[in-house]
């Protein structure tokens, strides 16, 4: 059955957990791939994590010269391979999101590739696993299609598969923030 | 098993050349189930899996569990005894050699002898904590009142759960952390949380608080901050620090004003209704307001939501625990529930957040300076006949009661103690008033510490014995439901370190108290006779066995027999643990902080954790990346209240009280009261906010009043260094 990532940014409570989770996971070098930002430090303490989004036709892989990123069948983009990747960075101004981080003692870029030992075999990856407020969540597409339901999408679309972003995404981010059209028991 | 709409079926992640070993995290009161990975090549742990089915937490864990794992071989592991000749390095990291074990037994032996022929068994004392298992809290207490026979043994709990202990008595006579399992919260309807900054010191609790939201119930946070929990609370009650008494009573007044009491459980099952309802008269919204500087509107509306819920849970911790009327607020809040019925029934009651991993279980057992195992009581001439019998010595034999924590200083100062065994703490930052603490320390005859890194406290040690990490012995902790679970081995001791059990039976064997102690040669021994000994108390674990733990995914305890199942859910019967089975409402006067800000010391000073670190931080400090994540203190402060001080962002500010001072950066940010600032407290030596904390205790707890005193910055820092 196929998972996805699912992320409802309003639950973050900025433990970064997922990135300390991000270095336990096999492949990763114990070096965390994703990011958790403050999103106004000075005046509360909203966070949020920006986690590689997984593109279906990703800018990262595009802009590789190289070849260097490719693309899982379950649809992971993946860390840039040691013997293709020339160390051009292209693929780190070409993200929108910034995710693509730089080894420069390597010269080699290295992301996000959803725990790809874990998630090949259906285990969720270790960001969702571990984050505590279910932030991060591994779902399958009917409840990922029920949570879509339960909220007010723009253009029934998620907020990151916009045309003006890089369009479809295999990760889903929910920004109307869960608690859109809640009804209070009492 | 129990499972819930949370649980899944998942199959971990084996890599070659690996094991799983089902374990539960080092840190707090959760006690995150997990996997540590241990290398079958090298027999050493190397990392962390989750654990998907244990039902507490289904896998999830925050950045402290993720990383715990990395205690155990790490580089700052003490691996063999060390021996300070020199006294006068004593409060400093200088002068250790490594020794043997027997040279430090002997020279413990010697040391402890001499002391005691001197000055009296008394002039030992112990002082020890409850990140470690059941077994071993056990055995600490024995270890005290039967190798060394002194009356001074007392706890770091008195830092942490001793209000939480001490209300609960009062209340309903028994006490249990958390009247309902965890696997409750997320179907209340309402949960009002005092206290306790749940995102950052107990995360995996986390999505569970977030699901009552999005099932439509609702979220009642007090906090003098906006903290992560509190800013998506429904109503955020925002009180001034140390004023939780006043909030709860007037909260009490509402709910009997507007008809939410439940006239036929009050009748039937509780006492002192009527006294409070007459005490909390006076708590209008507008006075309750005045003292609370909480909006009366909100708590209105908190007390509304409160009230229409068909269930609800009361929560707090240590932000209305560490007070010194603490175990007052733990009995106000709980009120609540009493007054509404809203406990004894599933998806409602009470909990207190426990703070560290044995918090629950290792208060229980006789670490405490009037408590014997099974929650017995030194004063009860019966139960000190029943552990005499049970260690085999005579009643006479047994200490008297001795004092609590931070009085234990007080009577090194006064040269009353002048030895100390400590372990498994670090009260050279955890304990208030840190300069008076350090300099008790430091004036010791003779002090032994055991740990398995260098602290603080360490530095004021004669003898540093190496313990041994969580994950390198067995035993069983109780969490903060009440649920008593195995922690496994995964790895054995490194270098020559030692899990204290074995240390105190050699040291007893030394102090020619081997008879009581010899027998005991294995984890399984120390566990046995633990069980056995709470056999008859109220805390009763002799059915919990470690078979049916693992069966049963942990054991709730009271269990008695090995038929008992165990007791998830509290006063199902309406039977409350006094006498006459009635739980008792308290009425309870409001008593403001016992420092009041005033024109010289106008602010107020609360301290509390960040999500990083864990109590003094010895061990989270020595993870990278969790001292990566913080690397150092700060002090929070509202923009309003820092621009009256022309002070900015990121610039050092030195923080002041009657009692001491320190340099911290500063933190601008708009979620905190403006007559408040924050100091997190995990931090050591210079950058210790215990150095300005008051050590008010509560008169019942003995808990200090961490959470709120006087305080001043200074703007003007000739020298940084
Ligand atoms: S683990 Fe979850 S809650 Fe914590 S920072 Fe990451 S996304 Fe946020
Ligand atoms: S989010 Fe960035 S790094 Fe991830 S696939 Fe899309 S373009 Fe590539
Ligand atoms: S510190 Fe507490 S919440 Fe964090 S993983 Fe450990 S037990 Fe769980």
């Amino acid at each position: 059955m196929k998972k996805r990532l699912y992320i409802e940014l309003e639950n973050c409570i900025g433990c970064r957990s997922c990135l300390a989770a991000c270095t336990q996971c096999g492949g990763h070098e114990e070096r965390n791939r994703n990011y958790v930002y403050d999103v106004n430090p000075l005046v509360n303490r909203q966070t949020m994590p920006l986690m590689c989004l997984h593109c279906v036709n990703p800018a990262c892989a595009r802009s590789c010269p190289a070849q260097a990123i490719q693309i899982h069948e379950t649809g992971a983009v993946l860390s840039a391979l040691v013997e293709k990747c020339i160390g051009c960075q292209n693929c780190t101004i070409a993200c929108p999101y910034g995710i693509p981080k730089f080894d420069t003692e390597q010269n080699l870029m290295y992301k996000c590739d959803l725990c790809i030992d874990r998630t090949k075999d259906g285990i969720p990856p270790m960001c969702a696993s571990v984050c505590p407020t279910n932030t991060l969540q591994w779902l399958t597409e009917e409840e990922i299609e029920a949570k879509q339901q339960q909220f007010n999408l723009d253009n029934g679309k998620w907020v990151t598969s916009m045309q003006y972003l890089e369009n479809e995404t295999n990760v889903k981010v929910n920004l109307p923030g869960i608690l859109q059209g809640v009804t209070k028991l009492f | 098993m129990q499972r819930d709409k949370f649980f899944r079926e998942i199959e971990n992640l084996q890599h070659p050349n690996e094991t799983l070993v089902k374990t539960h995290c080092s840190y707090c009161g959760m006690q995150c189930g997990m996997n540590l990975r241990v290398d079958t090549r090298t027999n050493k742990i190397i990392g962390v899996e989750p654990r998907y089915d244990w039902p507490v937490n289904v896998g999830k864990m925050c950045p402290k569990g993720v990383t715990a794992y990395q205690q155990t071989n790490h580089d700052d592991r003490i691996l063999k005894p060390l021996i300070r000749d020199d006294k006068s390095l004593k409060g400093t990291i200088k002068g250790f050699r490594e020794a043997s074990w027997d040279e430090a037994y002997d020279l413990i032996a010697k040391n402890f002898q001499k002391l005691q022929q001197a000055y009296g068994k008394d002039s030992l004392s112990v002082f020890s904590g409850v990140s470690m298992t059941n077994e071993k809290c056990y055995l600490t207490g024995k270890f005290a009142r039967v190798a060394l026979g002194t009356r001074y043994i007392d706890y770091n709990g008195r830092f942490c759960m001793s209000s939480a202990a001490g209300g609960f008595l009062r209340s309903f006579g028994v006490d249990r952390g958390s009247t309902l399992p965890w696997t409750d919260l997320h179907e209340t309807d309402c949960l009002f949380i005092a206290g306790s900054n749940t995102a950052e010191c107990h995360p995996t609790s986390m999505f569970r608080v977030w699901h009552v939201q999005e099932r439509g119930g609702y979220l009642i946070v007090a906090d003098p901050r906006e903290t992560p929990i509190a800013r998506r609370a429904d109503v955020h009650l925002d009180l001034r620090p140390g004023t939780d008494l006043a909030l709860a009573n007037g909260i009490l007044n509402l709910l009997i004003e507007n008809g939410h009491v439940d006239e036929q459980f009050v009748n039937n099952h509780t006492n002192g209704f009527e006294e409070t309802k007459e005490l909390v008269k006076q708590f209008t919204p507008e006075y309750t307001s005045e003292i609370t500087g909480v909006l009366p509107e909100k708590i209105i509306r908190a007390a509304e939501i409160y009230g229409k819920a068909p269930n609800a849970v009361v929560m707090f911790a240590r932000g209305i625990e560490q007070q010194h009327k603490g175990v007052d607020n733990v009995s106000a809040y709980t009120n609540m529930a009493l007054i509404t019925g809203k406990i004894g029934r599933p998806k409602s009651g009470v909990a207190t957040f426990t703070g560290q991993g044995n918090g629950q279980g290792g208060r229980e057992h006789g670490q405490k300076s009037d408590l014997l195992p099974g929650y017995r009581k030194l004063t009860n001439p019966q139960h000190v006949k029943e552990v005499s019998e049970f260690w085999g010595i005579t009643p006479e034999e047994m200490p008297e009661p001795g004092v609590s924590a931070y009085e234990m200083f007080e009577l090194m100062d006064q040269k009353v103690i002048r030895g100390l065994y400590l372990l498994c703490s670090n009260p050279a930052v955890s304990a208030p008033n840190s300069n008076f603490v350090r300099k008790a320390l430091k004036d010791l005859d003779f002090m032994v510490c055991s740990d398995f890194y260098l602290s603080e406290s360490a530095e004021f040690a004669d003898v540093i014995l190496p313990a041994v990490t969580w994950s390198e012995d067995e035993g069983t902790v109780t969490n903060l439901e009440g649920r008593i679970i195995k922690i496994n081995k995964a790895q054995e001791p490194l270098g020559e370190s030692k899990p204290d059990w074995q240390i105190q039976v050699e040291l007893a064997e030394r102090l020619g108290r081997g008879k009581y102690f010899s027998h005991l040669k294995t984890a399984v021994d120390v566990a046995d006779e633990f069980r056995a000994a709470t056999k008859g108390g109220y805390a009763d674990y002799s059915g919990a066995t470690w078979d049916k733990i693992e069966k049963q995914d942990g054991v709730f305890w009271p269990c008695k027999s090995e038929e008992d199942e165990g007791t998830p859910h509290m006063f199902l019967d309406k039977k409350f643990y006094h006498p006459d089975g009635k739980a008792k409402i308290c009425a309870l006067p409001y008593r403001p902080p016992a420092e009041e800000p005033d024109e010289e010391y106008p602010l107020r000073l609360t301290t509390g954790r960040v999500v990083y670190h864990y109590l003094s931080g010895n061990q989270t400090r020595r993870i990278q990346f969790l001292r990566d994540m913080c690397p150092e203190p700060y002090i929070e402060i509202h923009p309003e209240t820092a621009a009256k001080y022309d002070i900015k962002h990121e610039e050092l500010v030195r923080l002041y009280t009657r009692r001491g001072e320190a340099i911290y950066k500063v933190k601008i940010i708009e979620a905190i009261r403006k007559d408040t600032v924050f100091v997190p407290y995990h931090f050591g030596h210079d950058q210790s906010i215990n150095l300005l904390t008051n050590p008010a205790l509560d008169p019942i707890s003995r808990m200090p009043e961490f959470k709120a005193c006087a305080a001043q910055i200074d703007k003007s820092i000739k020298k940084v260094h």
